[in-house]
């Protein structure tokens, strides 16, 4: 058996370090996660204060229709990762067609919130009618405020890659950072979508 | 990588701990659902740091012998300068006094942020920058 001896050399790898971009992503999405924290904390306090008003007020809720929002932003979140493997591969083409897709996922839901809101404020639910309409509008009015801010992200990701000739690791690096956001907002809708339409 | 990732664990199941006593205590709702999100920030960061610990090379951080000229020296593009923060924070002021004062403010300042916001994500992508 041939004896090899390990030299103690100190390793000479390429020295690499994660993209400083996803780092500072990484970080304001975790602060980003307390702002929503203190919106869960108003609305358990809100509902600790009375939750029977709270039971009656989410009866008039459409959770089927909400169901089916949140699966689209759901699989958006699929759509929007099968991008980012395009990009990780260089596939310039894959990762615009996934990223439109995903646009227009989003673009449904913030439509169907839109609809949404229109039903509940006929019902009579507005931002000031109760606590519970206080609570309801904040909570899901910052997410779809979030969301939004994804969909023009997604813009802007489309258009870097429309107006730049070579595809880079910059682009990558973009639609990489704009996936974990969207991701993110998709996380605290199905925590969203728990707390209000299922706990109610 | 990894030792930063093993902090955030630890970080995560430490909050996790003190929501289940907190909980057992107070059996206030609030403050569970605070401590469980604090507990998922701490994953957030975790997940990415050991996520990417299989992703780099071992860095000198990660090396007891390594030499201060180890350092990779290319940290990323950093412009030299940009006037675009300062079109930004002023449509945000304008949205925010829009608010409080009159409603048409804030679709003045809505349009002004898109434009800054524009500006400042394709600065490096025209003119003598153009790649």
């Amino acid at each position: 058996m041939a004896s090899v001896t390990a030299q103690e050399t100190r390793p000479r790898l390429p020295v690499n370090r994660p993209n400083t971009v996803a780092v500072g992503t990484i970080v304001w999405l975790a602060s980003e996660l307390m702002f929503f924290a203190a919106l869960f904390a108003m609305y358990f306090t809100m509902r600790s204060i009375d939750v029977e008003g709270f039971h009656e007020h989410a009866q008039i809720l459409d959770v089927p229709f909400a169901a089916l929002i949140c699966v689209i932003l759901v699989l958006s979140s699929v759509t929007c990762q099968l991008g980012v493997f395009a990009a990780e591969r260089g596939d310039r083409k894959k990762l615009e067609m996934w990223f439109i897709i995903t646009f227009i996922m989003g673009a449904i839901f913030i439509g169907g919130q839109v609809k949404e809101y229109m039903a509940l404020v006929e019902e009579g639910l507005t931002l000031s009618s109760s606590s519970y309409g206080s609570v309801f509008f904040l909570t899901t009015g910052f997410h779809g405020l979030h969301v939004t801010g994804g969909l023009i992200a997604f813009l802007f990701v489309l258009g870097r890659l429309y107006v730049s000739k070579r595809f880079t690791h910059e682009q990558a690096t973009t639609a990489i950072v704009v996936s974990y956001y969207w991701h993110f907002v998709d996380v605290v809708w199905i925590a969203l979508f728990t707390t209000i339409y299922i706990l109610q | 990588m990894k030792f930063e990732g093993k902090l955030f664990v630890m970080a995560m199941v430490f909050y996790l701990v003190v929501a289940v006593i907190y909980g057992f205590w107070s059996r206030d709702e609030s403050g569970i659902v605070l401590l469980l999100f604090t507990g998922a920030m701490a994953l957030i960061v975790a997940f990415f740091t050991l996520h990417v610990s299989r992703k780099v090379y071992p860095r000198p951080e990660d090396n007891e012998d390594a030499l201060p000229e180890d350092a990779n020296p290319d940290y990323g593009f950093f412009p030299p300068h940009s006037w675009m923060p300062l079109p930004l924070a002023g449509s945000m002021a304008i949205i925010v006094l829009g608010l409080v004062f009159a409603v048409w403010l804030v679709v003045l300042g809505v349009v002004l942020l898109l434009f800054s916001l524009v500006g400042w994500v394709f600065e490096y992508y025209r003119g003598d920058h153009a790649h």
